[in-house]
């Protein structure tokens, strides 16, 4: 019989999990209404309004919809596959945030219990990120090529094509971030960054910003979004990987998809935009009150935003430019800065409210 | 408990890898390939030894085995199915497979370093003793490994290129 | 040089990028040209708009139409019906004359505004409405009665705004000032506000 200290752990550790996972499983819908509202605004329109307040429960309906509408599994399909590439879609991705740290550890008050805002703080975390959500690229290539349908199948092949191109230079600036921070763990990553926006690591300069430019644009071609969602060109491939997928299944590969985008906002808040530090420091004494995990969900919203501003801007690349993208400019940028930051680290390493004090200058 | 798993991981990588070589299809086959790899990680985590399951996902899974399923989904699969698994080279295999068997066994039961405690105990846990170690006492074989890896690359990038073309 | 330092420069802070992130962005911010329509805002059309046509009364509340048939005479395509009566005032002359039947029938009139023009007392006139959808033939003839209704657009409207659409479904009349308007077109600078 474990002791009841144990099984607090256990309790405590077991609720963050279903909290986060409850969270994750709810953000497509808030998010598909936002980013139709949002299309809409671009395009002039109004998105969508009929369905409660400003279309607020738009979403719920179509999940109605989704939940009724017939489940279909193509004759030819190998049904073993096409049945579980959704889960594989979905698992990794809902799997980064083990890792994420949201805040820093809070104590609850009256009973003093100290609980800490990420499921585990592992030592080789940035890597156990790598490593997960380079395997959600299966949910696509087995969806694809299990529907037995051309369309379908290549997406799956481009999708792969684009992972494999894109998980270099995302690592090497995963690569950049550990020599910039000094950990491979996350928590220490964010703490690293801590006061200010000035020690953020994407003011590190002069590489910080050139890693977080080349970490956003490998980030987006991983989670398959415009301007590099390849794999489902409606224009080429009708809906590329899920186009024989319907109903929840699709439902979740569209989730999926959702909760990538979402992990892709986080680890650059975290690996770049110091996680849940206030940007202000304490510059302005009112907002130390802030807790620290609205910080958090502020930044990540605004890259959430950002990204599906995005989507309405840009247009689609074409594939060879994706894959020229991809390995004649993001890869030899990368090598290069991974260079140029050890360079730096090694002999000056400085964050610029280090050069401010230095010149007398101290802002908090 | 620990037993348990290891028990666990351990039968579950066995069937995978019974079902890599045993499956017709050879989509099947790379999936029971990731999943007996991903067993692997896991007691690699059992051993205390996280860096070593990550990579192991990393590289493996995350890498190596997407660009056999690129390879692999081009294939004709019903050609692939109809035609018979043993042809006239079977019989190499049929020597060499005992062989390679009696091999590992007598690796196993012979040598002294697969002694499990010992191993463990002084495998690096701490990913910045495995770096130090790495680039200190073992740089040697690492430099070696790395320009292997070099020239395989560059050997790779020249085959892909048409001949008569500068 | 000059040009290749530029083109650098652009690429490298993805300035082409931002300003076209700009550009939506200023699209986001700009109002949206949907109107929720048959429900929540209606168009009011300018004054210039030919719809459905009106049978039209003087002050005293007396038809205008004295059914002389030059309406029919200038359609067309033949979609007005006129049949004359003289009514019980006994006046003699044009004085007594009006409309036993007055009917057009929408599906065949092309909105060309000559009746209107042709009608030597104003009695029909085009006004806005549009909402001319039916389920049967039978929507598509207008007679007398539902003609000489009054259009909850007044005749000397402006119009080019949206309003709310129960203003003009439940035919309520309102002073033009007390509408909720929505200028179309926002005024800009060389184009003048009145049409």
């Amino acid at each position: 019989m474990p002791s009841i200290d144990t099984l607090i752990v256990v309790g405590v550790m077991l609720l963050k999990v279903l909290i986060i996972g409850g969270a994750l499983f709810c953000a497509p819908l808030p998010l598909t209404w936002i980013e139709r509202k949002l299309a809409g605004r671009i395009q002039q329109r109004l998105g969508p309004h009929r369905v409660g307040p400003f279309g607020l429960l738009q979403p719920l309906a179509d999940m109605i919809k989704m939940f009724v509408k017939e489940d279909i599994v193509p004759a030819k399909a190998d049904s073993f596959l096409f049945k579980l590439a959704p889960i594989l879609a979905m698992a990794p991705i809902f799997a980064i945030f083990v890792v994420v740290p949201f805040g820093p550890d809070i104590t609850i008050p009256f009973i003093d219990y100290k609980v800490s805002l990420y499921i585990t703080d592992m030592n080789v975390g940035i890597i156990f990120v790598l490593a997960i959500s380079g395997l959600a690229v299966y949910g696509l290539i087995f969806g694809g090529w299990a529907s037995n349908s051309k369309y379908a199948m290549l997406g799956g092949m481009r999708s792969t094509a684009q992972m494999i191109s894109y998980e270099v230079a995302m690592s090497f600036a995963a690569v950049g971030v550990v020599m910039m921070s000094g950990s491979l763990s996350l928590v220490d990553i964010v703490t690293s960054q801590s006061g200010g926006f000035l020690n953020w690591n994407i003011l590190y300069l002069p590489v910080g910003p050139l890693w977080f430019v080349i970490f956003l644009i490998a980030g987006l071609a991983e989670m398959n979004r415009i301007p590099f969602d390849m794999p489902e060109d409606e224009g080429s491939l009708a809906a590329g990987y899920h186009v024989e997928y319907s109903a929840m299944r699709f439902a979740f590969l569209s989730l999926a998809e959702y909760v990538a985008m979402v992990s892709i906002a986080v680890l650059l808040v975290v690996f770049f935009l110091g996680g849940w530090d206030n940007p202000l420091g304490s510059l302005i004494p009112i907002l130390d009150y802030v807790p620290p995990v609205f910080w958090f969900m502020g930044k990540v919203g605004a890259f959430i935003y950002f990204f599906m501003w995005l989507r309405f801007t840009i247009p689609r690349y074409r594939y060879d430019q994706l894959m020229t993208i991809g390995w004649k400019i993001m890869i030899p940028l990368s090598l290069a800065n991974i260079l140029a930051t050890g360079m730096i680290k090694i002999y000056a390493d400085y964050r610029i409210t280090d050069v401010l004090e230095m010149v007398g200058l101290k802002l908090w | 408990m620990e037993q348990l798993f290891f028990i666990g991981f351990a039968f579950m990588a066995v069937v995978a890898a019974v079902g890599v070589i045993s499956l017709r299809n050879p989509v099947h086959g790379a999936l029971s390939l990731i999943v007996c790899l991903l067993q692997v990680a896991a007691i690699f985590v059992l051993l205390r030894s996280p860096f070593l399951a990550v990579v192991q996902v990393f590289i493996y899974v995350g890498a190596v085995m997407v660009l056999f399923l690129f390879a692999v989904m081009v294939v004709d699969l019903r050609r692939v199915e109809l035609e018979s698994p043993f042809n006239a080279r079977g019989i190499f295999a049929y020597i060499l497979a005992p062989i390679a068997v009696i091999e590992i066994f007598a690796v196993i039961f012979v040598s002294k370093s697969f002694d499990a405690f010992t191993t463990v105990a002084t495998l690096p846990t701490k990913i910045e003793t495995l770096a130090r170690v790495l680039f200190t006492e073992y740089l040697f074989p690492f430099e070696i490994v790395s320009v292997l890896l070099l020239v395989a690359m560059v050997a790779a990038i020249v085959m892909t290129l048409k001949k008569g073309r500068s | 040089m000059v040009d290749i330092i530029k083109t650098v420069i652009t690429r490298v802070l993805f300035l082409d990028f931002i300003k076209g992130l700009l550009v939506t962005l200023k699209y986001t911010l700009s109002r949206s040209i949907t109107l929720k329509y048959p429900d929540h805002e209606t168009w009011i059309p300018y004054e210039r708009f030919r719809g459905e046509h009106k049978l039209h009364r003087n002050e005293d509340g007396r038809e205008l139409c004295v059914a002389c048939e030059l309406c029919v005479a200038a359609c067309p395509t033949d979609c007005i019906t006129v049949v004359p009566m003289e009514d019980e005032t006994g006046r003699r002359g044009i004085n007594d004359r009006v409309a036993k039947v007055w009917e057009v029938n929408l599906v065949r009139c092309l909105y060309c505004g000559y009746c209107e023009d042709a009608c030597p007392t104003t009695a029909v006139r085009l006004s806005r409405g549009f909402e001319l959808a039916c389920t049967d033939l039978d929507g598509t003839i207008r007679e007398r009665e539902a003609l000489l209704t009054e259009s909850p657009i007044p005749e000397h409207y402006e119009g080019g705004v949206v309003v709310k659409a129960k203003y003009i479904r439940k035919l309520i009349q309102i002073k033009p000032e007390l509408w909720k308007q929505k200028d179309w077109w926002p005024a800009k600078p060389g184009r003048s506000k009145k049409r």
